[in-house]
């Protein structure tokens, strides 16, 4: 198939079923159409840039587009906002091809106001492809559901804290939050400059490391860009993997998560010996929220001055800023300091091993009309989340079954820093052995 | 004074802060809300303090001095 017919499917999917499920923000028709025919040129005359070459794709609508195509970081009093560069992410995917087809919905400004259920973009509540009347997950809740429903082949999703895993493992897509400084951030909203990520959710490991490969890389608009190239290289170890699994990672699990994770580690361990471990005693959540709540509160600091808060589209956006105005410069240089320790701490007890292996989430996705805590009492504990956000380690959530109603589940695996090619063998691997990547919302498929 | 009772008193003089500074723009249930958030600030902050460090452990980040490439 062709660029442009390529694109015109996903455009059309894009345009007839994004609405549906408050996917899209908007949809760069007349770009994407040019960027095709671009590559369809270049294709016929025999000049191919490579395996995205041609590929339709979106971003999470934090992510600066020009030529007057808005950016609204999910939040009514953006929703205006324009740009005139692009982003350092999307000139890489046009250098190597891709064709940029949506900027896709989010949670408002990245769930940094402490959103605390659905209804938090001002497209609407994001709803899941396997069920409509469930969340995505968030706050890349497009660029997961997209993927998920067949609107694009690949998304590009940011992650300060679970914004690329929890849509992953609530859409049953594969997403990668690769290691801390490995994608500029040049061009993106900045929630927390020292948490941010950007990364790929795709149907597959293999997509997420094509992917990762057009857009990583140093940058000298982003300083944190880190100079060590990376190549995607899936090459399985001599021997078996070597999995750890997080002491207590699994408990407090519902019941199809838990049951889901342990058939994967049965199927893991055809191919990885898997141990339990333990990471020593420190406040690991207590620091990365400290971290994220300072930085949040000097990265809004004009917004949440100006009083535009009572814009937003959940209630509990409009106070939600405040709070955090009181975090002691103290206490952010002693989570800074703590870091240190966690960082070393975390590598130290990973060194024996290729990943720390969790289930994604504690809960499949939740319902659209209903604030988390009331759906799951006691389940925001999360450690894997506090330790790979808060050191800048890589993680890949793949799908890994599905509960009794439908929905899917994930699994995640961690690893060192830099290490994304060993975690990709991992879930590559894994998903060699299984099938639920395969697998699409029978409503949507055509 | 007990630990809970030094924590009630920085969450009380922290949220004073607040609501001085944006009470003007939140309602009572909001500011209600705005109690709690702090509350957990300061909880958390309390699970910091506990770890004693030593004076040579830096914060995890690298100043370096600017200068425009020449």
């Amino acid at each position: 198939m062709f660029p442009v017919e390529l694109a015109e499917i996903f455009l059309d999917r894009l345009e007839r079923l994004g609405p549906r499920y408050n996917t899209v923000v908007t949809v760069t028709r007349e770009r994407a159409l040019r960027e095709a025919r671009e590559a369809e040129e270049e294709i016929s005359s025999g000049r191919c840039r490579g395996p995205l070459h041609g590929i339709p794709y979106g971003v999470k609508d934090l992510i600066a587009t020009s030529g007057g195509i808005p950016t609204t970081w999910g939040a009514a009093p953006f929703r205006d906002q324009t740009f005139e560069h692009d982003a350092t992410v999307v000139n890489r995917l046009g250098e190597a091809g891709a064709v940029l087809s949506a900027k896709l919905a989010m949670i408002e400004l990245a769930g940094g106001m402490g959103y605390r259920q659905p209804n938090a973009s001002f497209t609407g509540p994001p709803r899941n492809p396997w069920n409509p009347e469930r969340w995505t997950g968030g706050s890349s809740s497009g660029s997961g559901a997209a993927v998920a429903g067949g609107f694009v082949p690949f998304a590009i999703g940011s992650e300060t804290w679970g914004s690329i895993l929890s849509p992953a493992n609530n859409c049953g897509v594969t997403g990668l939050r690769p290691t801390y400084g490995r994608v500029s951030r040049q061009g993106a909203m900045a929630l927390c400059w020292t948490l941010d990520k950007l990364g790929p959710l795709c149907l597959t490991a293999d997509d997420c490391g094509l992917v990762l490969e057009a857009i990583a890389g140093v940058d000298p608009k982003d300083p944190t860009t880190i100079e060590r190239p990376f190549k995607y290289v899936a090459k399985p170890p001599e021997g078996e993997f070597r999995l750890a699994v997080l002491k207590g990672a699994a408990e407090g699990a519902e019941e199809g998560m838990g049951a889901n994770f342990e058939r994967a580690l049965g199927v893991l361990e055809r191919v990885a010996s898997v141990e339990e471990i333990e990471f020593p005693g420190l406040p690991y959540e207590a620091i990365t929220r400290t971290i994220l709540s300072a930085e949040a509160a000097s990265a809004f600091d004009e917004f949440t001055e100006s009083g535009r808060a009572a814009e937003l589209t959940a209630p509990e956006d409009h106070y939600g800023p405040y709070a955090r105005t009181v975090v002691l410069a103290k206490d952010y240089l002693k989570a800074l300091r703590l870091r240190a320790l966690m960082a070393k701490a975390a590598d130290e007890a990973m060194e024996p091993y290729d990943a720390v292996v969790a289930p994604t989430r504690r809960g499949v996705a939740s319902p659209i009309d209903i604030e988390f805590r009331k759906v799951s009492p006691g389940m925001t504990s999360d450690v894997m989340g506090a330790v790979g956000n808060g050191a800048g380690l890589p993680a890949i959530s793949v799908p890994n079954g599905f509960d009794e109603d439908g929905l899917p589940t994930g699994i995640q695996f961690m690893g060192r820093a830099y290490d994304e090619n060993v975690i990709l063998a991992i879930a590559r691997t894994y998903q060699s052995l299984t099938d639920w990547h395969q697998r699409h919302p029978q409503d949507l498929t055509p | 004074m007990s630990e809970k009772e030094a924590k009630g008193v920085e969450s009380e003089y922290l949220f004073g802060l607040v609501k001085e500074m944006y009470g003007d723009r939140l309602g009572p249930d909001e500011l209600e809300e705005v109690r709690k958030g702090v509350e957990r600030i300061v909880e958390t902050s309390k699970e910091l303090r506990a770890v004693k460090l030593g004076n040579w452990d830096e914060p995890f980040s690298v100043f370096r001095p600017y200068r425009k490439e020449e």
